[in-house]
C-alpha cells in the first residue's frame, strides 16, 4: 500500500463524506481512514487546491480535539498555517485549541503549538507567540528542543514586527550570555540574533564581547555539525579582534574545524579564518598550508559543492598579492566527466595560477583543451592562452607559438577564435608582429565572426606597411561592406580613413569616400553615420579648398596617434575584495560581485576597524614553521611575489579603480535569444577580464 | 536561511515542498521549469544556481528529480544548503531506498514529517537518520525494516537534551562488534605518453557498529602511517620539498570524532552514532605508480579500419592480486565488425559507450597481458566530424592492500557502564577512483 492514491485532487465534500463517516466510531479501522482523510488534505494543499480546502476549516477543527495522535496533531497544524492567509472567522477558535496544545505538557507538541503560533500573521496569535516563547526561555528546565522552536519562533515575529523587534532580540540576547544554556540553546541563540542582524535594514554589527565570543568557541567541539558552521558563520566580523594575540587564539580554535566531513563547516571556518588573517601581525606558513589541503580535498565532493569550493578559490586567489592559497595547478585540471561549469571555473582557476615557473605544463594542457571535442571548451581554452600571453611578458613567445600551432589545424571555430585573441596580443606586443603577421594574413578569407573578422581588418590595416598586398586584403572587406554586421562596418570605417592618412594614394582614397558615402546615405544607424560625418569633416579640414585648417600629420596624429598599452586587470578594487572575502561560502561568492551591484537592498560588509586591523595587506608575513625545512620554499614565495610584481606593467590608481564588472558578468546577464549567434557572442569569462584603456579606432 | 524546499521532476515541475518563510513568493517556482530551459539552451548541463527576479534558485539533482531550495537573501550561506541537501536526500533514501519522482509521491506523508524535523524556519537542525528515527511516526513504503519501530505513541525525545547528539541512549546489542573498513580510491591522470600528470589517494574509514550503550572508542593508526611527521620527511624528499607533507593535515572527520583533542594529541576518539557511517577520509598527493598500467596503441586508418594494440600490467607486489579489473577503451562511434586476439579475460565491444570492454577477473602482481583488435570503419564519412578525444578508464580492486600504508593498529572499545567484551574487525581494499583515466592521443 502506498501513499500515491492519496494523491489525488478532491473535493471538500468527498473528504467531509469520509471524516463523517468514520467519525461516530472510535476504534482502530475507522482510526486510520480517518487519517487517510486528512493526509487527503494535505496532499491536495500541497497540489495546490486551497480553495476547496478552505472548506474544510470547521471539520479539521472538530477532530483536533478528539484525537490525541501526534500526527493528526500534525496535520492540523500544518493546515491552520497553510490556511493563514484566508485569515478567516475560525483561527478564533483555533486559537483557544493552539493554546492547548502548548499547555499539554508533551514536548513535540508545545512545539507544533509555538510554530502555528509565531507562523499566523493574525495579531491574536502573534501576541501569543511572543508569550508563550519569552515563557519557555525564561524557564531554565525546559527541554532543548522546545527552546529552540521558541527561538525561532522570536525570529519570526521580529521579522514579522521590525519595530519590536529589539525588545524581542533582548530577550535572545539573554540566552545567549547565561553560560548556565545548553550548548546548542546558546549557539541557536547567537545565530537567531545574526540572522535578525543580517535582515535589518542598518549597517551595525552585534558587537559581540571578547568573552562571549572566545567562550562561544570553546562550545564548538560540543555542539551538532550545522550548529558547528552557523556559529563560525555568525562570529564572522562580529567579533572584531582588539590586538593580535586575540586573533591569533581565535584561529587556533577556529583551525581544527578544517577537518570537519560537512562542506559548510569547512567553508565557514575558512571564512572565519581568512577574516581574523586580517588582524594578525604575521602567519605561519603551516596555517596556509592547512587552508590549502582542507579546500583541495573538497574538491572530492558532488558537483554542486565542488563548483561552490572553486568559486571560492578564485576568490580566494584573486584576493591578494599573496594569496592564501598554495595549491598545485594538477588539481585543476579539467577531468573528462566534469560538467561544463566545473570545466569553466577550472579554466579560468588555471588562468589565475600561471606563473613562470608552472606554465610549461599549463599550457600543455591549454593544448589539450584547445583540440578538445567541445567547441565552447576549445574556445575558452585559446582565450585563455591569449590573455596569458598578455598577462605574462616573458612568455609571450611561447604562447604565440602554441596559437599558431593552433592555427595549423584550420579547425574552423579554432581559426575564428585564434584571430580574435591575437588583436590583443599585437595590441600589447606589437614588436611581435613579424613573428605571426603573414601566417595570420593567410587565414584572411576564413574569417567569418564578426569579432574576428573586425580583429583581421585591424591587424591588417595596422601592418599595412609590412604587407605589399594590404590593399586587395582590404578590399576583401570593404567590398562587403553594406552586408556586414554593425561591429565590422565600425572597424572598416576607421580603418579605411587609418589606411588612407597612412598611404594617401588614389586607390585608397577612391575607397575612403565610398566607404564615407555608404556609412552617412545608405546605412541608417545614427552612430555609424555620425561617426562617418565626423571622419568626413576632419579629413576636409586638409583639403586646400577648406582653407587648410590642419595638416594631413595632425590627422594622422588624430586617427591613427599611438595606441596605449593594454594592461591586464587581474586585481578587484579592495573595498571588494574585503567584501568577497567576508562573504566565502554565499551567493556572492559565486556571482564574484559585492552583493549591492547585485541588489541594491542588502547592504554591503566591511572590515570593522580595530587596533588590531591591518592596513596593508599584501604585506602580511608568512612565516615558516621552524622545525620542517621550509625555508626554502618561503624565500622561493617571496622572490616570486616579487618578479611578480616586476612582470606586470606599471600600475595605475585607475587600475584599481575599475568596477567588477569587468572581471565577471553576472552568469544571466549573458543571455542571447538568438540560437546561432549564441557562440559569437557570449565571451568567455577570461575574455572580460581584458579591460582595454580605449576602444579600437 | 532556505525559505523553502521543493521537490521537482525533471522538467521542473513540483512533486511536493514545504515552504518555511514568506519572503519568496508562491509564484516564484512557477519560473523554474523556463529558467531550466533557458539555461539547458546554453549548455546541456545547468549551474546549480540560478537568479531570477531577486530570488536565488539552488538546486541540486538526483536520479530523475531536482531538490531545489530559494531564497531572497544574498548572504545565504550556500555551502550549507547543498551540504544540507545532499544530507536530506541521504537521509530520505535511508526511508526510501531510492529517492525519485514515484517513491516521493509514495512518501509524502513521511518526507513532511522529516522536513519538519529537519529544518525549522529553514534552518537545518537534525539530520542523524537514529535520531530522527525517534520523532517520525510514520512508516515507510518500501522500507521493511522500519515497519516494527513504527509506533504511534507520542514519546518525549529526552534524548535530544544529551551531548551527543548522533546516539540515542539505551541501545543493546547481544553480540558487540565494529567493523572497520578501509578503503582507498586512486585517482589518476595520465598522458597518453604515459606520463602521470596527477594522482591522488583518497581514503576512507567506514565503521559499522554494532555497540551497546554509549561506548568511547579510540582509533590507533600505525606509526608508519601518515599521521607522523617522519614519514612526510622521508617523502617529502622524493618529491623535491615542495609539497612535502600537505597531505599530514588533510583529514575530514566526522561531526562525532573530538578535533579539539585530534588537533592537540592526535589521538582519534569519538562516541560513534549507532549502525553504519564514515569515521574520516583522508587525501594524500604523493606521486604513485600506476598500479594497473594501460598502454594502448591505437591506429586509425581513416575510412577502412581501426587497429588497436593494449598492454595492460599489474604493478602491485606478486601476493597481491587485482580483481575485477575492467579497462574500457574508447572506439569511434561508427566502428563495426570487431576481430579480437586475446590471451586473458573477456573482450567485449560495447557500441552504446562506443567502446571496447576488457574485464580480467583476476589479475596477478607483476603479470602482463595484452590483446590486439581491429574493427572496421565505415569507408563514407561526414567530412568533418572531429573526433572525440574521450578517455581510457581503467576500474579495479586489490583487497588486502592499501596504497598509502596506513594500517589500523587497534580499535579500543571502551563503555563505562556496561564493560562488555567486544570485537573490532578490519577489512582493507584499494580500488580505482572516479577518475582514473589515461588520455588518448
Amino acid at each position: 500500500m502506498s501513499e500515491l492514491r492519496l494523491f489525488s485532487k478532491c473535493k471538500a465534500y468527498e473528504i467531509r463524506a469520509e471524516l463523517q463517516q468514520t467519525n461516530i466510531k472510535k476504534h482502530r479501522a475507522s482510526a486510520t481512514k480517518r487519517k487517510d482523510a486528512l493526509r487527503k488534505i494535505i496532499a491536495n494543499l500541497s497540489m495546490g487546491n486551497f480553495g476547496e480546502m478552505a472548506l474544510l476549516f470547521p471539520d479539521v477543527l472538530r477532530f483536533w480535539q478528539v484525537e490525541d495522535d501526534l500526527e493528526v496533531k500534525r496535520i492540523c497544524h500544518h493546515y491552520l498555517v497553510a490556511m493563514a492567509p484566508t485569515k478567516s472567522g475560525h483561527f478564533a477558535t483555533a486559537l483557544s485549541m493552539v493554546l492547548e496544545d502548548f499547555n499539554s505538557g508533551t514536548e513535540a507538541v508545545q512545539i507544533l503549538a509555538l510554530r502555528t503560533l509565531s507562523s499566523v500573521p493574525l495579531p491574536a496569535y502573534l501576541e501569543e507567540a511572543s508569550k508563550c516563547a519569552s515563557a519557555v526561555l525564561h524557564q531554565h528546565s525546559e527541554p532543548e528542543a522546545l527552546k529552540k522552536a521558541a527561538l525561532y519562533a522570536l525570529l519570526r515575529l521580529a521579522q514579522l514586527d521590525s519595530e519590536r523587534s529589539q525588545l524581542l532580540m533582548g530577550i535572545v540576547g539573554k540566552v545567549l550570555q547565561s553560560a548556565k544554556e545548553k550548548p546548542s540553546v546558546r549557539a541557536h541563540a547567537l545565530f537567531v540574533l545574526y540572522q535578525e542582524e543580517e535582515s535589518s535594514s542598518e549597517t551595525r554589527t552585534m558587537g559581540l564581547g571578547r568573552d562571549l565570543c572566545l567562550s562561544m568557541l570553546e562550545l564548538l567541539p560540543r555542539l551538532n555539525e550545522w550548529d558547528n558552521g552557523r556559529v563560525l558563520d555568525a562570529l564572522t566580523a562580529n567579533y572584531v579582534p582588539q590586538t593580535h594575540d586575540d586573533a591569533h587564539f581565535m584561529i587556533d580554535k577556529a583551525l581544527p574545524q578544517l577537518q570537519h566531513a560537512n562542506t559548510s563547516v569547512v567553508l565557514n571556518a575558512l571564512k572565519l579564518i581568512v577574516f581574523l588573517t586580517n588582524y594578525v601581525d604575521r602567519l605561519s606558513e603551516s596555517i596556509v598550508k592547512q587552508l590549502s589541503s582542507s579546500v583541495i580535498s573538497l574538491l572530492n565532493k558532488p558537483p554542486e559543492l565542488q563548483f561552490l569550493v572553486l568559486r571560492n578559490v578564485i576568490l580566494l586567489l584573486l584576493g591578494r598579492e599573496k594569496p592564501l592559497l598554495k595549491v598545485d595547478v594538477p588539481y585543476f585540471f579539467v577531468e573528462f566527466n566534469d560538467p561544463i561549469y566545473i570545466k569553466d571555473t577550472k579554466l579560468e582557476i588555471l588562468y589565475l595560477l600561471a606563473k613562470e615557473d608552472n606554465l610549461a605544463q599549463i599550457f600543455q594542457e591549454l593544448k589539450e583543451y584547445a583540440t578538445d571535442i567541445d567547441i565552447q571548451m576549445s574556445r575558452k581554452a585559446i582565450r585563455a592562452v591569449g590573455n596569458l600571453a598578455v598577462k605574462l611578458k616573458n612568455s609571450v613567445d611561447e604562447c604565440i607559438n602554441l596559437l599558431l600551432d593552433l592555427l595549423d589545424f584550420e579547425v574552423e571555430y579554432i581559426v575564428q577564435e585564434i584571430i580574435s585573441v591575437f588583436k590583443n596580443v599585437l595590441r600589447r606586443y606589437p614588436e611581435k608582429s613579424k613573428l605571426c603577421l603573414y601566417k595570420l594574413v593567410r587565414f584572411t578569407d576564413s574569417v567569418q565572426e564578426p569579432e574576428s573578422r573586425s580583429s583581421m581588418i585591424w591587424i591588417i590595416t595596422q601592418y599595412s606597411s609590412q604587407l605589399p598586398n594590404y590593399f586587395e586584403l582590404f578590399e576583401g572587406f570593404s567590398n562587403n561592406f553594406l552586408e556586414e554586421s554593425l561591429e565590422v562596418q565600425f572597424t572598416i570605417l576607421s580603418s579605411t580613413v587609418k589606411l588612407f592618412t597612412r598611404h594617401p594614394t588614389p586607390a585608397t582614397e577612391k575607397l575612403c569616400i565610398n566607404i564615407l558615402k555608404s556609412s552617412t546615405e545608405k546605412l541608417d544607424n545614427p552612430d555609424l553615420r555620425d561617426r562617418a560625418f565626423m571622419y568626413w569633416r576632419l579629413l576636409s579640414c586638409t583639403q586646400k579648398s577648406g582653407g587648410n585648417i590642419l595638416t594631413m600629420d595632425a590627422v594622422r596624429e588624430v586617427v591613427d596617434g599611438n595606441l596605449p598599452l593594454i594592461t591586464l586587470n587581474s586585481r578587484l578594487d579592495p573595498h571588494v575584495i574585503e567584501e568577497l572575502e567576508l562573504s566565502i561560502g554565499t551567493i556572492v561568492s559565486i556571482y564574484l560581485k559585492p552583493v549591492n551591484q547585485v541588489f541594491r537592498l542588502n547592504k554591503p560588509r566591511v572590515l570593522p576597524k580595530s587596533p588590531a586591523l591591518n592596513s596593508d595587506k599584501d604585506n602580511l608575513e608568512i612565516i615558516a614553521d621552524d622545525t620542517r625545512s621550509h625555508s626554502s620554499s618561503f624565500t622561493d614565495d617571496s622572490s616570486l611575489a616579487s618578479r611578480r610584481q616586476s612582470s606586470s606593467p606599471v600600475k595605475k590608481m585607475d587600475d584599481y579603480d575599475r568596477p567588477a564588472e569587468v572581471v565577471n558578468q553576472l552568469k544571466l546577464k549573458r543571455k542571447t535569444s538568438s540560437a546561432t549567434s549564441l557562440l559569437s557572442r557570449k565571451p568567455s569569462v577570461l575574455g572580460r577580464k581584458l579591460s582595454m584603456k580605449r576602444p579600437f579606432g | 536561511m532556505a525559505s523553502c524546499i521543493y521537490f521537482c521532476d525533471n522538467k521542473g515541475k513540483v512533486i511536493l515542498s514545504r515552504r518555511y518563510r514568506d519572503d519568496v513568493p508562491p509564484s516564484a517556482i512557477e519560473k523554474f521549469p523556463s529558467l531550466l530551459l533557458e539555461a539547458e539552451q546554453e549548455s546541456s548541463i545547468v549551474p546549480p544556481c540560478l537568479t531570477h527576479n531577486g530570488v536565488q534558485y539552488l538546486f541540486i539533482q538526483h536520479n530523475d528529480i531536482y531538490v531545489l531550495t530559494m531564497s531572497r537573501s544574498l548572504s545565504i550561506n550556500v555551502a550549507q544548503v547543498f551540504s544540507f541537501l545532499y544530507k536530506l536526500v541521504e537521509v530520505l533514501a535511508e526511508y526510501v531506498k531510492t529517492v525519485e519522482e514515484e517513491s516521493i509521491r509514495d512518501n509524502f506523508v513521511i518526507i513532511y514529517e522529516l522536513l519538519d524535523e529537519m529544518l525549522d524556519y529553514g534552518i537545518p537542525q537534525i539530520t542523524e537518520t537514529k535520531m530522527l528515527k525517534q520523532y517520525i511516526t510514520q512508516k515507510s513504503y518500501k522500507l521493511i525494516k522500519s515497519a516494527k519501530k513504527s509506533k504511534n505513541v507520542i514519546r518525549p525525545p529526552s534524548q535530544l537534551t544529551k551531548s551527543v547528539s548522533w546516539r540515542p541512549e539505551g541501545i543493546t546489542y547481544k553480540k558487540n562488534e565494529a567493523f572497520l573498513d578501509v578503503t582507498e580510491s586512486i585517482n589518476m591522470l595520465i598522458t597518453a605518453s604515459g606520463q602521470v600528470l596527477r594522482s591522488e589517494i583518497l581514503g576512507k574509514v567506514n565503521v559499522r557498529s554494532r555497540l551497546s550503550g554509549m561506548p568511547d572508542l579510540k582509533l590507533g593508526l600505525n606509526d608508519k602511517g601518515i599521521f607522523t611527521s617522519v614519514e612526510s620527511a622521508s617523502s617529502s624528499e622524493a618529491t623535491e620539498g615542495k609539497k612535502s607533507n600537505i597531505e599530514l593535515e588533510d583529514l575530514k572527520f566526522h561531526q562525532c570524532v573530538r578535533l579539539s583533542k585530534f588537533e592537540n594529541e592526535k589521538i582519534i576518539t569519538f562516541i560513534p552514532p549507532d549502525g553504519d557511517f564514515e569515521l574520516m577520509n583522508y587525501r594524500l598527493s604523493t606521486p604513485i605508480k600506476p598500479l594497473i598500467w594501460c598502454d594502448a596503441k591505437i591506429q586509425v586508418h581513416s575510412q577502412s579500419r581501426i587497429e588497436i594494440h593494449c598492454r595492460a600490467k599489474a604493478q602491485i607486489k606478486k601476493k597481491s592480486t587485482a580483481n575485477n579489473v575492467e579497462i574500457l577503451i574508447p572506439v569511434p562511434e561508427d566502428a563495426d565488425s570487431p576481430k579480437f586476439r586475446y590471451s586473458h579475460g573477456s573482450l567485449k565491444y560495447v557500441p552504446e559507450k562506443s567502446a571496447i570492454l576488457w574485464k580480467i577477473k583476476t589479475f596477478n602482481g607483476g603479470k602482463e597481458y595484452s590483446f590486439a583488435a581491429q574493427l572496421g570503419l565505415p569507408s563514407m564519412t561526414d567530412a568533418e566530424v572531429p573526433r572525440a578525444k574521450r578517455p581510457i578508464q581503467v576500474k579495479f580492486q586489490i583487497p588486502y592492500f592499501t596504497t598509502s600504508g596506513i594500517q589500523v593498529r587497534y580499535l579500543k572499545i571502551n563503555e563505562p557502564k556496561l564493560q562488555y567484551q567486544s570485537y573490532p574487525w578490519v577489512r582493507y581494499i584499494t580500488q580505482s577512483g572516479d577518475d582514473y583515466t589515461i588520455r588518448t592521443a
